[in-house]
């Protein structure tokens, strides 16, 4: 008997779940666009290989400077290679570096976080003192300087962006940390005996979780924005590898010839996957974590 | 209020400490030899040495960044590996153009953001309305460079004539209408940014204030609704618009690296920009500094003026 009412709970519980998420982002259509992008982006980057059409730094100064058409969608650059196939190989860079950079902000910012709030007293304010010190730095500028004592290579760029996020993490985790170390649950947990650790990570952190997620995927807007400035300024990966921030600075060159499509192809390309991370974030936001809707 | 400031001060000191530490400690951890830099085609290994000696290179890195801190204090910065000026004196002789640059911007940027967000604000759900807060969205997503690029290639060479030149500067001094056409392009490009944001403020500020009960006294006592917007909403409204513009304040030299690498302004961030592939690490080193340095005094005279227009806030709690 029991055998057969289990299987028949848990399969009405799963179809709840499934109506309640199509429920849910019914009721939240912005969640749709942002991540039908997000999701066509990476599906674009994970599969550039087999759709670009062309080798991206293979040079064909005969087709050098052509204006899109059919063979070339988005035209060539000066040396003749094809910009639909840059930008779609540019993808890889600019979303590596974006999810990269945000997983060692996340990482290190919310451990940093849960243990500033958790242990409290000298080395909370240590850790909290450390990362004012980061905030006060501009987050490019600060992007700008790691990035160029280190060399400019993309795993630096990754670092240093990684880095500028940091801040946001440890205080936006220390504050929820703060807020629910009090509460009835985890006095009982402590009553209990569980340890410190088996506290932070099954009581604390699922607490946290929402929050986080909203600004994991804002802050991925950030790091695909910030990879694109050092890009540009030449702080990101080295010609003749592919990158949007580089291309767009490259394109500059041949502006006074109209020579448009050069920068509009990866220049398009950043603002709709830094506008659909952002759309995904605000309609997380606003999903997710009301309070953080009305401190914006 | 004066102790208030002081105390904020006095809590500024180890922040500001910190950040010393982590400038120098920057600048130290590149692979590249700072003395083959300075010492330029120079490569006798007898002069390298004196070079790293006289340049103070060969103490331990402690020693190194007290000497470094103790001149910083005094506002010496060191001198350019590339051209060996000053580094406080170049920073000071770039600043004018960062500033000129910045304050264009935030002018372009407060006041659009006040007409449109008010008007946001006021017909919500209006045609003007739903294009604002499009251009809101859009705003924060567009890249400043791509951008630049985009006037650039429509305003200096699609529309004939020329109307604003792709890059370059004229002082004001020299020649206003000049510096004028200069400065149009880029303090547009460095205006949307700051624009979206501060327009998504304003409306948002001003939604949140209509909602509430003096607003609903205010037009029960028959006001006119323009006396109910400007006397009584916007006075209230603006408080965290000020914030929001404070700190931008503190981020113009932020702002401007990219901007004024676009369209060759002479200014602060186009100076870190070039002193980078050369490896230049005192000139970045002392832009940082400075750019964190007022990025923190913003930040503390934004907090001080939010304490003195909200009677709300205490000193004694906000501090």
């Amino acid at each position: 008997m029991a055998g057969t009412t289990v299987p028949l709970v848990l399969g009405r519980a799963r179809n709840e779940r499934v109506a309640s998420t199509i429920y849910f982002l019914r009721r939240n259509p912005r969640m749709i666009v942002g991540g039908a992008i997000v999701l066509a982006w990476l599906f674009l980057a994970a599969f550039a290989p087999i759709i670009a059409p062309f080798d991206p730094i293979k040079v064909n100064v005969i087709e050098s400077l052509e204006p899109p058409n059919s063979t070339h969608w988005l035209g060539t650059d000066d040396l003749g290679r094809d910009v639909f196939s840059r930008v779609l190989w540019g993808s890889r860079i600019s979303l590596s570096v974006g999810l990269i950079s945000v997983s060692i902000g996340l990482l290190v910012g919310t451990s940093l976080g849960l243990a500033a709030g958790y242990i409290g007293g000298k080395f909370d304010l240590l850790i909290m003192r450390g990362v004012d010190a980061l905030l006060a730095f501009p987050a490019l500028i600060l992007a700008i300087a790691i990035t160029s004592a280190l060399g400019p290579q993309i795993q630096n760029a990754m670092i240093a962006i990684g880095i500028v996020a940091i801040p946001a993490y440890a205080r936006l985790t220390r504050g929820q940390v703060l807020a629910v170390r009090a509460r009835d649950f985890i006095v009982a947990a402590r009553t209990i005996g569980c340890s410190p650790l088996r506290i932070v990570m099954r009581h604390i952190f699922p607490n946290v979780m929402n929050a986080l997620i909203v600004q994991a995927t804002l802050s991925t807007a950030f790091a695909i924005l910030a990879e694109a400035a050092l890009s540009f300024l030449g702080l990101g990966p080295q010609p003749p590898y592919p990158s949007w921030g580089q291309d767009i600075n490259y394109s500059q060159r041949y502006l006074a010839n109209l020579k448009w499509w050069m920068s509009v192809g990866p220049g398009v390309a950043i603002f709709t996957a830094v506008f659909a991370f952002n759309f995904l974030g605000d309609a997380l936001r606003d999903a997710l974590d009301p309070r953080l809707r009305r401190s914006a | 209020m004066i102790r208030y400031i002081l105390r904020r001060l006095l809590l500024m000191i180890p922040v500001a400490f910190l950040v010393t530490i982590g400038v120098f400690v920057l600048a130290r951890i590149s692979p590249v030899d700072p003395v083959l830099v300075f010492a330029g085609e120079e490569r006798d290994p007898v002069q390298l040495e004196a070079i790293r000696h006289q340049l103070g290179l060969d103490q331990p890195l402690p020693i190194q960044y007290v000497a470094w801190l103790t001149h910083a204090l005094q506002g010496d910065l060191g001198r350019s590996f590339q051209n060996h000026q000053r580094v406080a004196e170049a920073i000071i002789e770039r600043l004018p153009a960062t500033l000129e640059l910045g304050a264009a911007a935030l002018l372009i940027s407060v006041s659009f953001a006040l007409v449109i967000g008010v008007v946001s604000a006021v017909k919500r759900n209006s045609a003007i309305d739903l294009l604002s807060t499009g251009v809101t969205l859009m705003g924060v997503s567009f890249p400043s460079f791509f951008l630049g690029v985009l006037l650039i290639l429509l305003f200096s060479y699609v529309i004939p004539g020329r109307i604003f030149p792709p890059g370059g500067y004229t002082p004001l001094t020299t020649d206003a209408g000049q510096n004028l056409r200069y400065l149009v392009l880029p303090a547009v490009t460095l205006a949307t940014a700051s624009l979206a944001l501060n327009l998504r403020q304003v409306r948002s500020s001003l939604l949140e204030v209509f909602g509430l009960d003096y607003m609903r006294t205010a037009r029960g006592k028959g006001l006119r609704e323009g006396t109910i917007i400007t006397r009584h909403a916007l006075k209230n409204a603006l408080i965290p618009v000020v914030t929001l513009v404070g700190i931008q304040v503190g981020a113009i030299i932020e702002g401007a690296v990219i901007t004024e690498t676009i369209f060759s302004w002479p200014g602060v961030g186009r100076l870190v920009v070039q002193a980078i592939p050369s490896h230049d690490y005192p000139v970045v080193q002392g832009v940082v500094l400075v750019s964190a340095l007022s990025f923190m005094l913003s930040t503390l005279l934004v907090d001080v003026l939010y304490a003195r227009v909200d009677p709300r806030i205490s000193f004694e709690s906000a501090a």
